[in-house]
């Protein structure tokens, strides 16, 4: 076997399978997709039996792993960093009662943020909860510490945090081939309700236990050398010194080697909790600052008790927020080197090109609906029929209806439905009617959109939900849902039909239409809306069922149209500005609309957009 | 051996990944250390999507501006976007029509780094064998068939072959070649100035 090269998010797969991980749960979520396909491919190529699953939401995954860590397994379940708030109520009480297999949560990290609504930093739950978490900076360390982290939970019995920033999800890396370790431990559960199924009382005792566990991590820490490491002279006194974990250490490690700054020592903290202070006190103590490069938050900074000689993010020597990429690096150590009197960094010539691309007046590029898609087709129509509603949303590739008007909220997983709920309240106590129309996607819909779809049936809000059903949960990486009846490794499941589920929530108005049809679909979302208003009426819900474009071209699109536009068009621009397809563009040249074919798919939805008719099918 | 930055530019769609993909594992048969970083998510919807590549022992996935020996861009106004990675001597490739590309206060900041830029339009290309959507194969081959290129047309040519799907795997190559040519073409020309 040869190198290969494995995103980072592989390399975590790959740690995990290498020290035998039996039970490995997820739910999708940027930057942490990756994990789970990359342990299946692994898993089928091996012959191993882990069991793999996509849960219908991050609480879920962690409660199933969790079952299977207090069985004596190996287990790990993956997620975003704000999936892990989702699951933050089974990690603080996992915490306290602890395994007697392995439990490791990879909650990943989205400093930027690229795809993610807030920038939050993991190692801040995992000091909250009271867990270790183990922070890499590169795919490489990210595949020993999944290992390492396996082992510290069975040997302390404890849930470990593995948090990867999206640096180290997406870096790709070549790394050499080792075996994966088949695990045939078998499930033992033995009975013990007063840890298990702790009340407040023992809660106390399995509290004093944790503490207890995690000094000894702690002293453990002091010696981990291959992730806790200095490269102090002995004896030596330094000006300044540099304490980096995660990201920011491989970043500044680059940067002080590329310039050879030996009189610049680095401190690398690969375990900020518990914090090894043994070693960062040794360090500090032969340095007369230390500035602290970590992501996205203070967590070493604040563990440093040397306050006087710390520079970081409290101090204001380091911004407070964003992503912390060489180029902000570069210009930090160079602040702090001039206030220091010491010699600079050498300054990349790149002021000049910056400003020379700025004043350039390039296009913004956001990003949009792919071409074809049928959600365009629905905000659309949901727009048509209820031009003065409040539109919630919600988390998906939907939310980029914020380009088409179709989209005013969008706060967290199911907040288009609990918000609709909020917003048809708070108006309706002013006796104010106010149309609101929420939209979900199918994914996000079974991951935390019943629970308040329930409660709006219960607390009689009223307002229409547009479920936008793709049958994948595209943004993410078209893995499968619960509707689609596909399991995580491509075996059958049991489908879970929508309509069931919400006439399940109490929901009496439910109608299905196809989004394509977009006369179609106005006419189901006003009569939606009808039944909203209507006294005796109640929660509408309208399915909007179209297949993702992208995960199953033939099926969303079984014969191709080509669309051409006539001489007809006025330059209303109504297409480019409220259905915004990337194939429709402005031809300076002919003055008018035109269709870019390349990027056309051909589903023909346009041509019902046009208020003049002068998009059309071209004919033979 | 002397670390070696790539950044790639584009928009979401165009196959930035893949073409990232390409290279990396090319120039990992050829006995190099790999270590780069990719843009997934929300702005792989249309927006402008960046790939950094390194060649050499380093820890840190991300290229710092003004470190990027080679740009290689498919879209004109993503290549100015991404301007600031390039070098001193750098050289930039990308798929736009020679006369336009660069404008000329672009031509003139190239001329005092003594960086070289290389257009050509490689979706014209890639439209003409009748895959206009592998405009980034048509880069690569472009891009390799340049002398300082640190991973050899071979090499990537066997990459496209064992990575592309079988219904594509022909046309693939064909663009790739196709891009060669016109930049084998080109190269000899300037030698011949």
């Amino acid at each position: 076997m040869q190198e290969e090269i494995f995103l980072g998010n592989g390399a975590v797969a790959l740690g995990l399978l290498e020290a035998g991980c039996q039970v490995v749960t997820s739910y999708p979520g940027t930057p942490s997709s990756e994990i789970l396909p990359e342990v299946i491919r692994r898993i089928k190529s091996e012959g191993l039996d882990t069991y793999v699953e996509w849960s219908v939401n991050e609480k879920v995954a962690l409660d199933t792993a969790f079952a299977a860590a207090i069985s004596g397994k190996r287990a790990a379940c993956c997620m975003k960093q704000v999936g892990l708030n989702v699951a933050a109520d089974s990690l603080m009480s996992a915490a306290y009662l602890g395994t007697t297999g392995a439990l490791v949560i990879i909650s990943c990290d989205d400093p930027g943020p690229h795809s993610s609504q807030t920038e939050q930093d993991t190692r801040l739950m995992a000091r909250l909860a009271k867990v270790p978490v183990l922070d890499p900076s590169n795919p490489e360390e990210a595949r020993d510490m999944a290992g390492l982290a396996l082992d510290l939970s069975e040997e302390f019995k404890v849930p470990v945090i593995l948090r990867p920033a999206i640096r180290v999800c997406h870096a790709r890396q070549s790394l050499p081939p080792r075996p994966l370790s088949k695990n045939r431990r078998k499930a033992v559960f033995e009975k013990n309700p007063s840890r298990w199924a702790a009340t407040p009382k023992f809660r106390l005792i399995l509290h004093r236990e944790l503490n207890e566990k995690l000094k000894s991590i702690a002293s453990r820490f002091e010696g981990l050398t291959a992730h806790n490491f200095h490269d102090l002279a002995p004896g030596k006194r330094y000006p300044l010194g540099i304490i980096a974990g995660g990201v920011p250490y491989s970043v500044v490690r680059d940067i002080l080697s590329g310039e050879k700054r030996e009189d610049i020592p680095l401190l690398k903290i690969g375990t900020p909790y518990p914090f090894p202070e043994g070693l960062a006190r040794e360090f500090t103590g032969a340095c007369e600052k230390v500035l602290v490069l970590e992501e996205t938050d203070t967590v070493i900074e604040y563990f440093l008790r040397d306050r006087e000689k710390v520079l970081g993010r409290l101090s204001g020597d380091v911004p407070a927020q964003g992503e912390l990429v060489p180029e902000v690096v570069y210009g930090v150590i160079n602040t702090v080197l001039a206030s220091l009197r010491l010699p600079l960094l050498h300054d990349a010539p790149d002021r000049e090109a910056l400003e020379l691309v700025n004043g350039l007046d390039l296009p913004v590029r956001k990003p949009t609906l792919c071409p074809g898609c049928p959600h365009r087709a629905a905000f659309f129509a949901i727009r048509k029929a209820a031009p003065g509603a409040i539109f919630s949303s919600d988390i998906g590739c939907y939310t980029l209806g914020i380009n088409l008007g179709g989209v005013d909220t969008c706060l967290d997983m199911g907040a288009s439905i609990t918000m609709a709920s909020g917003f048809y309240h708070a108006f309706s106590q002013d006796k104010t009617a106010q149309p609101v129309v929420a939209t979900i996607g199918d994914s996000t819909f079974y991951h935390s959109g019943m629970t308040g779809l329930l409660n709006a049936v219960y607390n009689d809000a009223r307002f229409v939900l547009v479920i936008l059903d793709n049958s994948v949960t595209a943004m993410t990486g078209m893995q499968p849902t619960p509707g689609l009846g596909i399991r995580a490794d491509g075996s059958r499941g049991k489908s879970v039909s929508l309509e069931r589920a919400v006439s399940g929530c109490g929901v009496d108005f439910i109608e299905v239409a196809d989004p394509y049809d977009i006369k179609a679909m106005t006419r189901v979302v006003k009569r939606a809306l009808d039944h909203a208003g209507d006294p005796e009426g109640g929660v509408a819900v309208v399915i909007a069922r179209h297949p993702c474009v992208i995960a199953y071209r033939e099926a969303a699109i079984p014969s191709r149209k080509t669309v051409t536009v006539t001489d007809d068009c006025v330059e209303c621009n109504l297409c480019l500005e409220r259905f915004e397809c990337p194939a429709l563009y402005r031809d300076a040249a002919l003055g008018r609309t035109a269709v870019n074919q390349t990027l056309c798919t051909g589903c023909g939805v346009c041509i019902a957009v046009c208020p003049k008719g002068a998009i059309v099918e071209a004919r033979e | 051996m002397e670390t070696v930055n790539i950044v790639l530019c584009g928009l979401g769609g165009q196959g930035i990944l893949f073409m990232t993909k390409v290279l990396a594992r090319a120039a990992l048969d050829q006995g190099l250390d790999i270590m780069g970083a990719e843009t997934h998510g929300m702005a792989q919807r249309g927006g402008s999507v960046v790939s950094h590549l390194r060649f050499g022992h380093v820890e840190s996935s991300l290229v710092r501006s003004g470190t990027a020996r080679f740009l290689l861009a498919l879209d004109a106004d993503e290549a100015y976007r991404n301007l600031p990675f390039l070098s001193e001597n750098g050289r930039l490739y990308v798929n736009a029509l020679e006369p336009g590309f660069p404008v000329p206060e672009v031509q003139r900041y190239l001329d005092s780094r003594r960086a070289v830029c290389r257009a050509f339009p490689a979706e014209k290309t890639a439209a003409v064998l009748g895959a206009p959507m592998s405009a980034n194969l048509a880069l690569l081959g472009f891009y390799s068939a340049f002398e300082d290129s640190p991973v050899s047309t071979d090499a990537i040519e066997k990459t496209i072959r064992d990575v592309s799907p079988e219904r594509f795997r022909e046309i693939n190559l064909a663009v790739f070649r196709s891009g060669f040519e016109r930049g084998r073409r080109m190269g000899a020309g300037l030698a011949g100035r």
